[in-house]
């Protein structure tokens, strides 16, 4: 077993897990945020996105000892309270999801796009999030959550 | 009433706190894994679980060995033929077939006993074409089926003969469909507890009515002794349509006996536990040179892979499926579900009319192209009207065809000028329409229940998976009680609470269940009207309920809140159930002819396409999609539902394909099968929910789907003069069927 801290959404828990575990594997089944999920497994389906010091990681591919020391952020860490985050909202406002299982990974993709890029152009965010995908097809409405959120909306 | 309501648990689709079967934990749980077979066909000689059953941490072992036990499960089951074994019994039928499940205290343990379980294996010759299956020497999967055949569905309608010696041209045509997978972004999860004889299952499943009976069959149980409850799904279309995990899940658990258990599919074993059917469909069409058509005569061969499961009945349906929505006198069709050595094949969204189009509506094209007729132009002369004949002679009513395509070819600008070529990009535009049947006989019941607080919450097991399903029926109950939707709740599927529902599939639950709410809603009105009486002094046919309150229809300023009603009643609560049916004549079974669906689905789409001649890849540059709905609730949610389809309908249009190797799959991740992302979707796409007269709900889950295929295949022959026969439409094929040209 490894120890090891983890700071998660800014708080930091001490934990033991089997050095083979994957970070998603401990957010879920060690500290219950259960907003990451599997849906590939390799990376690919963006399911299981978190930020790790703001960058977009796959959760599934990065062992959890590896986290230890930085910054991880879930979607259980984007509300402020009862406060939802802009970026939820905007996701609420625009239907811009169904099954919602892909959800929190394109939030946290968007969240990390508009650190970065305040203005992203459509071209951007769907260049951006094609790492996440959503079976249902809510594309067009996560387009347009996110362009209500870039500066450059006309 | 159409309002675009929020989906009601928006907060938690955003926060990640969607309670899915995924997340299940309970208490003293145990993790289940499954030993596969690597063989395609085989005679089990010998299996030796010693080992792993001695191992720490391993809990139970079960396989065949354990079946048909006293107060156990039997072996087989299956929705319509008794066909599947739990785990395989003396024979593997197809590569990943369960032999063995293991529970043990944690996914690791279990993962690494399976490496302990020895089997020892005799190889059979296998088969995996499904029209090859049919052939006199193919190896047989079920001795009662010597021809591999499960089931044949025929429809004989006017005289074949005659329609063809009528026509000027005949068109004859062979078009494939290939093995797709759902791919719902939640995997198959099942959970099950089995107490004191009696079993608790919690199941991402689309059916938990069906599971119920099912399972409780299985053990010999009355029904009530299995309690089935169903979290919100991470996505179903089809593939968690029916019974998947829960009969393997709920042996390991009686087993256990105590604990409970959960299996969690990896990736690559949800492509091997069900699929779309591929299909390789004939159809050859008689036609007069000004257009009309004369005869149609449609051979599909199914593969249903190694078990039957829900493919005898859909392969009724495909046979409906199959032959389009025009007025054609003669139609003969055979629709053959053959037995493979592959993994299962079940409802995948669109179910058998995404196969059945891709040819028919593809078929359209080659037809008028042969006539010199534009293709919508032939379209419009044959369509089907209401008042019309079916193949089935049923007389057709609420027939909206010509609506959703002009609607459709008008959204994309069909009649305006295309710029054809520019250089090694060529454009074209295509069209198709669909036409679908729902379950014929089927049955949704619910409760509704009014508390003194105002609060309505209404018990439905219709299964929320995304679609905004309980969003919707939330929104009806409001209207039919004349509530404000925010004092709806809803209560999800749990059999111990819960009364029946067919399923949540067939695009059918805004119709059924919507329509057994209106009716529990109609009972609650007239129990709430009857209690205001007294404290109206007004007979019950003078008073009405509206806006939350009971008022005497003459004197609005009359009234009592719904709420006060209760308490002058002393009542905390009222309720009423409601229910409703379909019921139709059915098809003869040597003809088809007769009633096969209470109304048809429809749908419609067109599209421009660009085409890369020097690589062969299609970008979609419009596409516009209709549907009738019949009356929209939710305008928002229907639109995601037109929009979701086309998008679902691009991957096996341009990009899915499952990929056997001797019954190996050769591409069970998401890196190697690729679905759409969102470079794949189209910048301009649109959809139009049509309306009727009559009202009714038309179920929109499906509609815009099937015509995907054929639309774009349509473009792109209209671009390049080259006709595509198999899905998907890679960027190879295109390639290569150009540099044959």
């Amino acid at each position: 077993m490894s120890n090891a801290t983890l700071k998660v959404n800014g708080k930091e828990y001490r934990l033991s897990f089997s050095p083979h575990q994957t970070l998603l594997h401990v957010l879920r089944e060690e500290l219950g945020l259960v907003g990451a999920r599997e849906g590939c497994g390799i990376g690919i389906c963006g399911s299981c996105t978190v930020l790790v010091d703001g960058r977009t990681i796959s959760s599934c591919l990065m062992l959890a000892v590896q986290a230890a020391g930085h910054d991880i952020t879930t979607v259980e860490g984007l509300a402020d309270d009862e406060k939802l985050h802009r970026v939820q909202r905007a996701f609420i406002d625009h239907f811009g999801f169904q099954c919602g299982y892909c959800t929190p990974g394109f939030i946290l993709s968007t969240v990390a796009l508009l650190a970065n890029h305040t203005n992203p152009s459509a071209e951007e965010i769907r260049e951006y999030l094609s790492g996440n995908l959503c079976r249902c097809g809510s594309y067009p409405n996560i387009l347009k959550a996110v362009m209500s959120l870039s500066d450059s909306e006309v | 009433m159409a309002k675009s309501v929020h989906m009601l648990d928006s907060i938690a689709r955003v926060t990640g706190t969607v309670p899915y079967t995924a997340n299940l934990k309970l208490p003293q749980m145990l993790y289940a894994k499954v030993l596969r077979s690597w063989l395609p066909h085989a005679r089990i000689v010998h299996i030796d679980t010693s080992r792993a059953e001695q191992m720490p941490g391993v809990v139970a072992v079960l396989t065949a060995a354990d079946l048909n036990q006293p107060g156990g499960p039997t072996t087989f089951y299956g929705v319509q033929h008794k066909d599947q074994p739990i785990v395989a019994t003396d024979r593997v039928r197809y590569i990943g077939e369960p032999v063995a499940i293991i529970a043990a205290e944690s996914t690791d343990i279990a993962e690494a006993a399976l490496h302990e379980i020895e089997v020892e294996y005799k190889e059979l010759p296998a088969v995996y074409d499904e029209i090859q299956a049919m052939q006199p020497c193919a190896p047989v999967l079920h001795g009662d089926y010597p021809d591999n055949c499960f089931r044949h569905a025929r429809l004989r309608h006017g005289d074949i003969e005659v329609g063809f010696a009528a026509a000027d041209e005949i068109i004859e045509e062979m078009y494939f469909s290939p093995t797709a997978n759902h791919v719902t972004l939640e995997p198959h999860v099942t959970a099950a507890q089995w107490q004191d004889g009696k079993l608790t299952i919690w199941s991402a499943t689309q059916a938990p009515s069906l599971v119920q009976q099912v399972i409780a069959e299985l053990f010999n149980l009355e029904p009530e002794a299995v309690r089935v409850m169903v979290a919100p799904l991470g996505g179903g279309y089809g593939g968690k349509g029916h019974i998947r995990l829960e009969p393997m899940v709920a042996a390991l658990a009686w087993k256990v006996n105590g604990r409970p258990v959960k299996l969690t599919l990896t990736r690559a074993e949800t492509f091997v536990t069900v699929n779309k059917h591929a299909a390789a469909i004939h159809i050859k069409s008689g036609v007069k040179r000004d257009g009309t058509l004369t005869a149609r005569q449609v051979t599909i061969h199914w593969n249903g892979g190694a078990y039957a499961d829900v493919s005898p009945g859909l392969v009724g349906s495909g046979m409906l499926r199959s032959i389009g929505p025009y007025r054609i006198p003669a139609v003969q069709v055979d629709s053959y579900g053959v037995y493979t050595n592959l993994p299962p094949a079940a409802a995948f969204r669109g179910a058998m009319a995404s196969q059945g189009t891709w040819a028919y509506e593809s078929h359209s094209d080659s037809i008028a192209h042969r006539l010199g007729i534009e293709p919508l132009a032939f379209r419009l002369q044959n369509l089907l009207v209401d008042g019309d004949a079916f193949a089935t002679g049923e007389t057709l009513h609420d027939i909206h065809f010509v609506e959703c395509l002009e609607a459709v070819a008008s959204g994309i600008g069909w009649n305006t000028p295309l710029q054809k070529n520019s250089g090694v990009l060529k454009r074209g535009r295509g069209l198709a329409v669909m036409m679908k049947s729902t379950i014929p006989n089927s049955t949704s019941q619910c409760r509704l229940l009014l508390d003194d607080d105002g609060q309505v919450t209404l018990f439905t097991s219709t299964v929320e998976m995304g679609q905004g399903a309980h969003t919707a029926l939330a929104q009806i109950a409001a209207e039919a009680l004349g509530v404000p939707v925010a004092t709806m709740n809803v209560v999800g599927p749990d059999t111990a609470q819960n009364l029946f529902d067919t399923s949540t599939n067939a695009s059918r639950s805004t119709f059924m269940m919507g329509n057994a709410i209106i009716n529990a809603a109609t009972l609650l009105k007239q129990k709430l009207i009857e209690a205001a009486v007294p404290l109206l002094e007004h007979p019950p046919e003078e008073l009405s309920v509206r806006n939350g309150v009971v008022c005497v229809t003459e004197k609005p300023e009359l009234c009592f809140s719904l709420t006060d009603i209760l308490r002058r009643n002393q009542l905390t609560s009222v309720d009423a159930l409601g229910e409703f049916q379909t019921r139709v004549a059915g098809l003869d079974p040597e003809t088809g002819q007769g009633v096969s669906t209470p109304h048809w689905h429809q749908g419609a789409g067109a599209c421009e396409v660009e085409i890369d001649t020097e690589t062969g890849k299609v970008a979609i540059l419009r596409y516009w999609s209709a549907a009738f709905a019949g009356r929209v609730v939710n305008p928002e949610l229907a639109r995601l539902q037109n929009d979701g389809n086309v998008i679902y309908g691009i991957g096996p249009a341009l990009l899915e394909e499952v990929i056997f190797d001797n019954g190996q799959i050769a591409n069970p991740n998401l890196s190697d099968y690729n679905i759409p992302a969102f470079p794949d979707i189209p910048h301009n796409l649109n959809s139009v929910s049509l309306e009727g007269e009559s009202g009714e709900f038309h179920g929109i889950g499906e509609m815009t789907l099937p015509p995907v295929a054929p639309a774009i295949a349509n473009a792109i022959f209209d671009a390049l003069g080259i006709r595509i026969y198999d899905l998907p439409i890679t960027a190879e094929k295109v390639l290569r069927a150009l540099q044959n040209e």
